[in-house]
């Protein structure tokens, strides 16, 4: 990362003419200096700067000339990451685009074929009422028809249209129209509309599509009855928000896309903020943009990921400056030095990276075939595990980005290879039929879902086990059979068979989570590719001024990191900046600050000796220290002035609010806790 | 700079907005008045305001030096697309313009003092758009339509014209990015909704990145979800630099400053500028009336208007009644009712800030 100000570049625009900005609605700072060779000029205008500050010593000189180097290599690291984000969020937003345009394509094909076979009813059968003719149905966006030929035509004679429609040899096609969103229109004027429509329906097929954002109630609400007895709708629903999200999940996620993968306390956290925020795709995709661009700000071998689908990385590599630079920051990242040993060259970083591209290949594909060797084992018609087991699947009770959380968990992931064998617990299907259940995590047992369903399938062969036994001794035991009696009643071979599928089942399945479904934490040059730092993302996603301007001034002394205030536990000490001071005297007041007593409480608080310190920490509002010996040189004008400065602030902060009229001699709190 | 979410309990004053409703109301409130204080002359005041000796400068100094480490990071995440929103406490006015003046150079850069009073929007998107052609026409690469189009002068474009200007095509958003630094994007001179709606519009175009700061702790509440998605597509960063607010507070009367006479009789003459002759003739007989019936409640209003009459200043009630609208809705003149039940007028200022206000008029 490249230093981009050095102390010395500092130096604040002059006075003058910045006090002459300031009083400026709006001023231009500076133009664009023209293109990327003035950049680098400017680059070694700072470094020429830097030489001419320090030219007595040599050393110094070849430390800058080095690290003026590295600059220049970090700078066009800058540029190849800012591309690679480019390249892997574009893949990243078409891949989304594509998944939701799937997710829509069948209910927009199926309006489709109703739009046709509504116009053939309107065609063919021209006997019918009126009101069956005209039709609407509810759906969430707009569909994209070719049959669109009008948009709301109020203003327009409707025997014009009518004759439009004759003339231009549109006759043999509906004509559509498509109201986005119902529930934005004014009743009265959809009301004339549709009642006019209906009138004309034989001579202009009109068929309306109407999109209802809440629920079904809606046109009822709208519409007054007698216009809604020429309606003949029918319903169509585009995928849930949480349906979509798994399908985004998939594509993005899941498999490979981008290369650009997060890690479990990321996702974690990507999850509740879908569920507690608004539920809405946008805001999912914007914290994953905005992961995915801290990623690559942050971490210098993200540029890799540019080119991670095609061979260009490789290329890249064969720069030797380039190489040098990665490997020098390959071989520090945490995993690689925990994973390798011996001696670090270049083979050994592109065959990681090879090994990591296969890895996260098959991670993906594991993660999704496991759904489906649980339906491979749900086959066996074994029907009383089976419901329990998929209960979740079959019921919507479990997301992919639940299983993606669990998948990606290191811990879990740990317990689960060194546990599955030994540990096979007396436990409960950890889903409640409460949909919340998967909202709050973790909910699950220890093992996770995955664990649980591995333990489940041994707990099934630890169960047929006897069962085959006795089938083979001939001699049922009663006690054995309450699970298994349907089992017990069953031929033996088909008890054969079933074991010999369950038993390839838990193997395999075991093998794949073991060996494939690492999750990306634990493997070695992940850094590369998986955003970790969660708080970053929180921070960077979810501003909190209310709480945190407030704690700014609560504990000012802990940001500022100066000797003198620190230590001082609640006491409020002379030293602490004014308006910190200001903002914890005032929390000792009611909804109501009086200013006289405010006043006077920051009087003595500055005025404190400091011998005196340790006793004066609280200060009742309502007691005065008229008898205070001053210490200080501060003259009431100065205390007042500072007074006057920090009310000003904190008014800025909108955290009081300025007397009134009837209250002249109080200010408002505003803020109350965090 | 990260402080964890536990240490609410530690502050031990989390209390609610009941809890102080009830301190209040628990008839402790206190009945000391400001006039308690001995407060000082206002000169006197704004000049000691002005000398005051700064807190922890060096702290404040290396607390900015620290933010420089980020700088890099901003810029990589203006060029990704997105807005960069500085918030925390103290001034972060040179924070900002140090960053854009160090790390920006690549862009242009405007600046808005959103702590002004008035900022006219349309006036910056014209140098907005002004700076985009320059630095489109120094590219050389600009479609000839655009060339064509752009001829015509910015300032007599419509504000959609410019805002789609500034949001050029994809290809040549790369030749071209003019960055907008927004001080106190949730100022006085900002805050109003349509204000908020153009500049996130500004904030979505193509060409525009825009780094902006907040003080007002309820700031995010001037925008809605599609405005903080999808437009200003804000990345937050809590810089707290704890310098004095000293040029986003040059316009707040100080608390203690004398009942703020001077800013009043100086607001009043402004307004009374831009009145008639006739309309300040009937003030200059109020306010004559006021100074010299000092123990008054007021004027009479029949009393205003024979004298008024008397002068050929109004002929009728009417014309009066138009007057005193105009007073009162400024502030300048205000109603109370006479002990003997008469409504009666007079003007909310000091005897002596009238006086001045007089000699003002006279000159």
């Amino acid at each position: 990362m490249a230093p981009s100000a050095t102390p010395i570049d500092s130096s604040p625009p002059s006075t003058s003419s910045s006090v002459d900005n300031n009083l400026q609605p709006f001023f231009v700072l500076h133009k664009a200096s023209s293109g990327k060779s003035e950049r680098k000029s400017t680059g070694s205008a700072k470094t020429r700067r830097r030489i001419d500050l320090s030219p007595s010593l040599q050393m110094n000189a070849k430390k800058l000339e080095a690290k003026r180097v590295e600059e220049c290599d970090d700078d066009c690291y800058v540029n190849l990451r800012v591309e690679a984000f480019e390249i892997v969020w574009s893949k990243i937003e078409s891949t989304i685009k594509n998944v939701l345009r799937d997710v829509n394509t069948n209910v927009f094909n199926e309006i489709h074929r109703w739009v046709c076979q509504s116009f053939n009813t309107i065609m063919s059968s021209r006997t019918i009422a009126f009101h069956e003719a005209t039709q609407a149905f509810p759906i969430i966006t707009d569909a994209s028809s070719k049959q669109l030929f009008t948009g709301l035509v109020l203003t327009m004679d409707i025997s014009i249209l009518a004759s439009w429609y004759r003339e231009q040899g549109n006759y043999g096609n509906p004509v559509v129209v498509i109201v986005e969103d119902i529930e934005r229109c004014c009743g009265s004027v959809m009301s004339d509309f549709i009642l006019m429509l209906s009138e004309w329906v034989f001579k202009i097929p009109v068929i309306l599509i109407m999109g209802v954002a809440t629920t079904l109630d809606a046109p009822r609400n709208i519409l007054p009855s007698d216009v809604l007895q020429h309606l003949n709708p029918c319903k169509f629903t585009l995928g849930t928000p949480t349906e979509r999200m798994d399908a985004v999940i998939e594509a993005v996620l899941v498999k490979p896309c981008s290369g650009f993968s997060v890690s479990h306390k990321v996702a974690l956290f990507m999850r509740n903020y879908f569920a507690r925020q608004d539920g809405t795709l946008t805001s999912f995709i914007r914290a994953l943009k905005i992961a995915c661009v801290q990623h690559f700000s942050v971490e210098p071998l993200s540029f890799i990921l540019g080119g991670i689908s095609s061979e260009e990385n490789e290329q890249v590599l064969q720069d030797g400056l380039l190489l040098q630079m990665v490997l020098k920051h390959a071989f520090d990242l945490p995993s690689f030095v925990r994973n390798t040993t011996g001696e670090h060259n270049g083979e050994i970083f592109t065959h990681g990276l090879s090994e990591m591209k296969k890895l996260l290949k098959h991670w993906g594909i594991v993660v999704l075939v496991r759904p489906e060797s649980f339906l491979c084992v749900n086959s066996i018609r074994n029907d009383e595990y089976i419901d329990c087991l998929y209960e979740a699947g079959k019921y919507d009770k479990i997301r992919l980005l639940d299983l993606l959380c669990e998948a990606l968990d290191p811990e879990l992931h740990n317990f689960r290879t060194s546990d599955t064998h030994t540990k096979i617990e007396e436990d409960p299907c950890p889903f409640s039929s409460n949909y919340r259940c998967h909202q709050q995590y973790p909910v699950f047992r220890k093992g996770g879902f995955i664990g649980w369903a591995l333990r489940k399938i041994h707990e099934k062969l630890k169960e047929l086990r006897p069962v085959l036994k006795s089938e083979n001794d001939k001699s049922s035991k009663e006690d054995m059979t309450n699970i298994s009696k349907r089992q017990a009643s069953r031929s033996q071979l088909y008890m054969e068979d079933t074991k010999a599928v369950y038993e390839k089942a838990t193997i395999l399945m075991e093998c794949m989570v073991r060996d494939y479904m690492q999750p990306i934490e634990s493997i070695p040059l992940h850094e590369v590719f998986c955003f970790k730092n969660v708080e970053k993302l929180q921070s960077a996603l979810i501003g909190d001024p209310r709480r945190r301007i407030q704690v700014d001034l609560l504990e000012s002394h802990i940001i500022l990191r100066c000797r003198c205030c620190s230590g001082s536990g609640n006491t409020l000490l002379p030293t602490m900046h004014d308006t910190s001071i200001m903002y914890n005297l005032a929390q000792e007041h009611g909804d109501l600050i009086n200013l006289h007593d405010w006043y006077q409480s920051f009087k003595s608080t500055v005025l404190c000796p400091r011998s005196k310190r340790k006793q004066k920490s609280k200060q009742s509002p309502s007691k005065k220290r008229k008898n205070l010996t001053e210490p200080e040189n501060l003259s009431e004008a100065a205390i007042q002035a500072r007074f006057c400065r920090a009310v000003i602030e904190l008014q800025i902060t909108g955290l009081i609010r300025m007397p009134t009229k009837r209250r002249p001699d109080f200010v408002q709190r505003v803020a109350f806790g965090l | 700079m990260e402080i964890n979410d536990g240490d609410e309990d530690e502050f031990g004053f989390s209390r609610n907005y009941f809890l102080a409703k009830d301190m209040a109301a628990s008839g402790k409130k206190s009945t000391h008045k400001l006039s308690d204080i001995d407060l000082v002359d206002e000169q006197e005041l704004r000049a000691e305001a002005s000398n005051a000796e700064p807190k922890h400068e060096k702290e404040i100094e290396s607390l900015m030096e620290s933010y420089k480490s980020l700088y890099s990071k901003w810029v990589f995440e203006l060029r990704c697309g997105f807005g960069l929103l500085m918030y925390g406490f103290g001034s972060k006015k040179a924070l900002i313009e140090d960053f854009a003046s160090t790390a920006l150079t690549e862009y242009s850069v405007v600046v808005i003092n959103g702590y002004l009073q008035s900022i006219n929007i349309k006036q910056v998107l014209i140098t907005l758009a002004e700076l985009l052609w320059d630095q489109l026409k120094s590219k050389r690469r600009t479609p000839s339509r655009n060339l064509s189009k752009a001829q015509q002068p910015f300032n007599t474009r419509s504000m959609d014209d410019l805002l789609a200007f500034l949001d050029g095509s994809q290809e040549e958003e790369n030749d071209g990015v003019v960055c907008v630094v927004i001080h106190n994007i949730d100022g006085p001179g900002l805050r109003d909704s349509e204000t908020q709606q153009y500049l996130a519009q500004i904030a979505s175009c193509s060409h525009i990145r825009i780094v902006a700061s907040i003080d007002h702790v309820n700031a995010p509440l001037l925008w809605d979800k599609k405005m903080v998605h999808t437009q200003f597509n804000w990345c937050w960063y809590h810089v707290p630099t704890f310098a004095p607010y000293k040029v986003e507070g040059m316009f707040f009367p100080l608390i203690l400053a004398h009942g703020g006479s001077a800013q009043s009789a100086k607001t009043a003459a402004i307004v009374l500028q831009s009145l008639t002759p006739n309309a300040q003739s009937v003030f200059k007989i109020l306010a004559e009336y006021q100074l010299s019936h000092p123990d008054e409640e007021g004027m009479p209003i029949d009393n205003l208007y024979t004298v008024s009459r008397e002068r050929f200043l109004v002929s009728s009630q009417v014309t009066l009644n138009s007057h005193l609208t105009e007073f009162k809705d400024h502030d300048l003149v205000k109603t109370r009712r006479h002990s003997d039940g008469q409504d009666c007028l007079y003007i909310p200022l000091a005897s002596e800030a009238l006086e001045k206000l007089l000699s003002d008029m006279n000159q």
